[in-house]
C-alpha cells in the first residue's frame, strides 16, 4: 500500500493552483460588505435561536463519555521508548488534553466564516445571557 | 513586483504542492483542500510582513497551515452538528465519494481508519506518516515535546492497526 498514489488531483492542477496563488497579493484588499451591518431584527432572532440550538447541541456531546485509550498501550510504550522518567507521557498528556468536542468559540468562527457580524454576535450573546 | 510579492511567489513555488497533499489528508476531498490551500496562502500573504525570520520559513507556514487546518476541520464539526451528524461519518462520506480516491479497498479503510483519530493524533499520524516529517521539526510547528510526539504516534499507530485489523508499520517508528 503506496501513501501517496492512493490520492490524485485532476491533470495540470498544481500549474493552475500556482497561477492562483500568485495572483493572491493582487487581490488580496477585500473590503467587509457593509451589509451584515444592516442586517433585520428578524435575521438576529432567526440567528440567535441558531446559536442556542447549536449551544445545546455541543454541551450533549460534550456530556457523552468517551472511550478511554488502553492504559497497558502507554505502559508498553513506555518500556519501547526508553523514556524512564515518564516526560513523554506527561507532555502527551498536557499537549492532548485540550480536544475534540465543540466549544461556543468553534460555533462563534463558524457564524463568523457564514457572515455573521461580530455586533450580531455580541448582541446575540447579550440576548441568550452568554 | 516588490520583495514581498516575490518571497510569496517563491513560497508558492516551494510549498503549495506539499501543502496541498496535507491538507488534502485532513480534507478528504479534492474541491475542499482546494480551497483551504487558497485560504492557507491568502493567510500566509496577510502575516508575510509579521514573519520577522525568528522561525525557520518552513516552520512558520505549517504554522499557519496546520492552525487553518484545524479552524477548518472545527468548522466542519459545527455544520455536521447542524444536520445532527458526526465529523467521523462525514470524512466517510468524503472519502467514499471522493473521485479523485485512486486506491484499494485497504488504502480506503487506512483514510477511514485515520479520519477517525482525535484531533491531535491525527495531526501526528499525517504529519509522520503521510508527509515524513522528522519530530524536532513536527516539535517546533506543535509547539510540544519530540517525546510527546512520539507517544501521540504510538498511539495513533495502534489506534489504526487495531482498525484495520493488520500491521501497517512494521520498521515505522
Amino acid at each position: 500500500m503506496s501513501k501517496r498514489n492512493d490520492i490524485s488531483t485532476p491533470a495540470g492542477y498544481f500549474e493552475d493552483l500556482q497561477q492562483r496563488l500568485e495572483g493572491i497579493p493582487a487581490r488580496k484588499q477585500v473590503s467587509p460588505s457593509g451589509i451584515m451591518v444592516r442586517l433585520t431584527p428578524y435575521v438576529a432572532i432567526a440567528a440567535s435561536f441558531l446559536v442556542a440550538v447549536m449551544i445545546g447541541n455541543a454541551i450533549l456531546r460534550q456530556t457523552a463519555v468517551p472511550a478511554e485509550d488502553d492504559p497497558w498501550t502507554y505502559v508498553s510504550y513506555l518500556a519501547d521508548a526508553l523514556d524512564p522518567d515518564g516526560a513523554a507521557l506527561v507532555d502527551m498528556a498536557a499537549w492532548e488534553e485540550e480536544e475534540e468536542g465543540l466549544y461556543p468559540e468553534d460555533i462563534v468562527n463558524f457564524l463568523l466564516a457564514d457572515g455573521i457580524s461580530v455586533e450580531h454576535l455580541n448582541y446575540l450573546s447579550y440576548e441568550e445571557g452568554y | 513586483m516588490d520583495g514581498a510579492e516575490r518571497l510569496f511567489n517563491e513560497i508558492v513555488k516551494d510549498y503549495s504542492e506539499r501543502v496541498y497533499w496535507h491538507v488534502r489528508r485532513w480534507v478528504n476531498n479534492h474541491e475542499d483542500a482546494d480551497d483551504l490551500v487558497q485560504e492557507i496562502f491568502l493567510k500566509i500573504w496577510t502575516a508575510l510582513p509579521s514573519f520577522r525570520g525568528e522561525a525557520q520559513l518552513f516552520t512558520w507556514i505549517w504554522r499557519i497551515a496546520t492552525n487553518e487546518t484545524l479552524n477548518w476541520l472545527r468548522r466542519e464539526k459545527v455544520r455536521a452538528a447542524l444536520r445532527f451528524s458526526s465529523i467521523d461519518t462525514e470524512m466517510e462520506r468524503r472519502i467514499d465519494d471522493d473521485p479523485f480516491f485512486d486506491g484499494d479497498a485497504a488504502d480506503r479503510a487506512l483514510s477511514k481508519a485515520v479520519a477517525k483519530l482525535p484531533e491531535k493524533q491525527r495531526q501526528v499520524f499525517v504529519l509522520r506518516y503521510y508527509d515524513e516529517m522528522p519530530y524536532e521539526q513536527m516539535s517546533e510547528i506543535l509547539g510540544t515535546s519530540t517525546g510527546a510526539l512520539k507517544a501521540s504516534y504510538h498511539i495513533a499507530q495502534e489506534k489504526v492497526r487495531a482498525a484495520l485489523g493488520h500491521d501497517l508499520f512494521s520498521g515505522t517508528d
